[in-house]
């Protein structure tokens, strides 16, 4: 009886592989000759919208590659993958789309965690990766290899962007409130980095556990203190709930309000009341088109693939990731990681938000942040901010390449 | 009918079956990465099942040894500086460890309370991984756990091809598996079945159930710990979500499709699962809906799990 078990099992297994095995190769044959760009981003998760939009402008570039050619007829392909931001499902995914699929390159990610995790599975296997999520980490040894790219800013860089601004504007004395994880801790110290050139006076470094939803505790001990700025480090959800208590409580009111990153998209889903007059940084606000050319162009192209949407700042870096990969190709003139890290390194360019450029020793994208305040109620749905200051693009505001631990 | 005696040699030579199964898996699976995953899923629900289907004590807490298994690993290779099969012993000890710590305080509890205890515990370590940013990468999880090549004497083996990589984690899981078979059949098996049984009259023939219990813990341990370094070998990183809840939920989830208290069970559990997740994320981003539903009418319909129902059909 054993035996026809086994035998039983093994043919139904055998069948089950045979079709699986049939999917993948009929694919493969109709896309030998592209140049694959595989894209782990976490389309399930509390970050799914900024990740699905990350994909709609990844595809902007793979179309703008393809319509204009490609790359002497060959054509580029995105492998969108699902992440579901778990850095142990992207590390599989991404051993995936290089061994199974044949990715050439690889882009996307959407936190600290993951994007690291990615990156040390790329660069095992000699593979290109460039990141557009935020982390210091990346660009820093030990993370960081010949084949690591980082499209996306950094904490240090955010921080220290908004940290100018607001230091200098709104006055010097500062409550911080983080949430108590990776992100919290690392743009805390990259506002105290720049607090501390400007002369800046600390009086309360408070933390909250990730998800909270309660500051009512929090709230009347950080208006006793009376601060000239609240600098809220924390994102997504919880972001949107201490703001809306911290308005309830009449914060405003006394305080200046402060987020390293406002999103666009969790504006949207928020409302105004509770991001009224808060201020914050920003890699990409589409509202920079009326002075930006590129960003013209790109708002454009994307409008018309997307019933008239606008896109969101993590969606816009899936675009520049994407395309500074492809345009690498480009002049490398094939696939090859050497020449293409070779085309990279120091590439000047203006994609989308004015000029950028690849800086050499550690493969960071210098570019411009945005500093922008949110409105009470803008002309249209997508008129949610006004850009009320830019930084334009300056290695200087990174972290030095000797800090980092290059040579 | 069968021969009676082809049956008993096939369940007698269980061990050789599966190596010869071991060795054509992964020309069956849609890419290798797929099918080292499903190994050390399948060896962590072994060690799961160890305890949950030979004793019936359903531990929330497995995550802890998994991930301090691989955290294990991953430490002394980049810590300490030495050699990754150092690394996997030190991963066996460490779950072994860390079982016998949680196993201290919570054999002495039953059904709820000991899922409960084994829970608490396990975010005990969760939370202290996270905290020891310095030694474990807290939240941004454990990288460069690379292990690029293996020397044995008179060749070198490039363990980042993918089949050289399938293979050396499956000799692993071929020896965990022989080891088990041997403890199943050694007379301590025979105590933990008659345990399982009844346990009163386990105790009237003069066991002491408890210390049987928390040897099995122990046991259990080394298995999951063994998975979690193979894991960390295969990611080359070891995320700080190793060591949450959800990784304890997920190998429950594994048991109860595949079939507790079965040999073969937690891998077949463990290859349906990630294969129904990994062929339905691809066309959906609402897979979740799809491997739940699946679960619950395997819940349902095959309460023994899907192994279990094949065997059972099979009239055993």
């Amino acid at each position: 009886m054993e035996m026809t078990k086994k035998a039983a099992v093994s043919r139904r297994s055998l069948l089950a592989a045979s079709a699986l095995l049939a999917m993948p190769s009929i694919v493969r044959a109709q896309t030998a000759d592209t140049i694959k760009i595989g894209f782990p981003v976490p389309l399930t998760g509390p970050y799914g919208t900024e990740a699905k939009d990350q994909v709609a402008c990844a595809q902007i570039a793979i179309s703008e590659f393809n319509e204009a050619g490609g790359l002497n007829g060959k054509k580029a392909e995105l492998l969108v993958r699902d992440d579901k931001l778990d850095p142990g499902e992207a590390a599989t995914r991404t051993i995936e789309l290089i061994e199974k699929d044949g990715a050439n390159f690889i882009c996307g990610s959407l936190s600290a965690a993951v994007q690291l995790a990615v990156n040390n599975v790329a660069k095992q296997r000699g593979v290109i990766y460039n990141s557009i999520s935020q982390s210091d980490q990346i660009a820093a040894l030990p993370d960081w290899s010949k084949t690591t790219f980082h499209e996306g800013m950094t904490p240090h860089l955010t921080a220290g962007a908004v940290g100018r601004y607001a230091f200098g504007k709104f006055g010097k004395k500062v409550v911080f409130l983080q949430a108590d994880y990776a992100y919290g801790h690392e743009m805390v110290a990259g506002f105290k980095a720049v607090g501390e050139k400007m002369g800046i006076e600390v009086l309360a470094d408070l933390r909250h556990p990730l998800g909270a939803t309660d500051y009512s505790t929090l709230l009347p001990r950080i208006q006793s203190l009376k601060p000239d700025i609240l600098v809220l480090v924390n994102f997504g959800r919880d972001q949107q709930i201490s703001l809306k208590q911290a308005t309830d409580f009449g914060l405003k009111k006394t305080t200046k309000i402060v987020a390293p990153v406002l999103l666009y998209t969790a504006r949207q889903a928020a409302g105004e009341k509770a991001f009224e007059g808060v201020i914050g940084g920003t890699s990409y606000y589409w509202g920079i088109e009326s002075t930006v050319p590129t960003a013209k162009a790109f708002n454009d192209r994307y409008r018309k693939a997307n019933e008239g949407r606008v896109p969101s700042d993590y969606g816009a870096l899936g675009y520049a990731g994407v395309r500074a990969l492809l345009e690498g190709a480009r002049r490398a003139g094939g696939t090859d990681t050497a020449k293409v890290i070779a085309a990279l390194e120091g590439l000047k360019y203006d994609f989308y938000k004015g000029p950028q450029e690849i800086r050499a020793c550690d493969h960071q994208a210098v570019q411009p942040v945005f500093i922008i305040e949110s409105k009470a109620a803008g002309a249209n749905p997508n008129d949610v901010f006004n850009v009320i200051s830019t930084d334009a693009a300056n290695a200087d505001n990174l972290v030095s390449c000797k800090d980092e631990g290059h040579v | 009918m069968l021969n009676p005696l082809l049956v008993a040699r096939c369940k007698q030579h269980r061990v050789v079956l599966a190596i010869a199964f071991l060795i054509i898996f992964p020309l069956l699976m849609p890419f290798k990465a797929i099918a080292v995953n499903i190994l050390i899923y399948g060896l962590f629900a072994l060690g799961f099942n160890m305890l949950f289907g030979t004793l019936g004590l359903l531990s929330f807490g497995h995550a802890a040894l998994f991930g301090g298994g691989a955290y294990a690993c991953g430490l002394v290779m980049l810590k300490l500086g030495l050699p990754w099969y150092v690394g996997i012993l030190g991963s066996v000890l460490a779950g072994m460890l860390i079982a016998a710590t949680i196993g201290a305080f919570a054999i002495r509890t039953r059904g709820i309370y000991f899922a409960m205890v084994t829970l608490a515990l396990a975010q005990c370590l969760y939370f202290l991984a996270d905290q020891a940013t310095d030694l474990t990468g807290g939240e941004n999880g454990l990288r460069g756990v690379d292990l690029k090549t293996i020397q044995l004497p008179g060749m070198t083996l490039n363990f980042v091809d993918p089949l050289t990589r399938y293979y050396v984690v499956a000799f692993f899981v071929a020896v965990a598996l022989f080891v088990l078979s041997r403890i199943l059949a050694s007379p301590f098996g025979a105590v933990l079945e008659a345990v399982r049984e009844n346990e009163a009259r386990a105790r009237a023939c003069g066991y002491h159930v408890r210390m049987v219990r928390y040897l099995a813990f122990i046991l259990s341990g080394g298995f999951c710990g063994l998975a979690g370094a193979l894991q960390a070998l295969h990611l080359s990183i070891v995320p700080l979500e190793t060591l949450a809840i959800s990784n304890s939920g997920l190998v429950v989830m594994m048991s109860l499709l595949g079939g507790m208290g079965t040999f073969f069970g937690p891998f077949v559990g463990a290859g349906i699962f990630l294969l129904l997740e990994n062929l339905v994320s691809l066309w959906t981003v609402h897979w979740q809906i799809f491997v739940g539903a699946a679960f619950v009418a395997c819940v349902l319909f095959f309460p023994r799990g899907i192994w279990g129902t094949i065997l059972m059909g099979r009239g055993r």
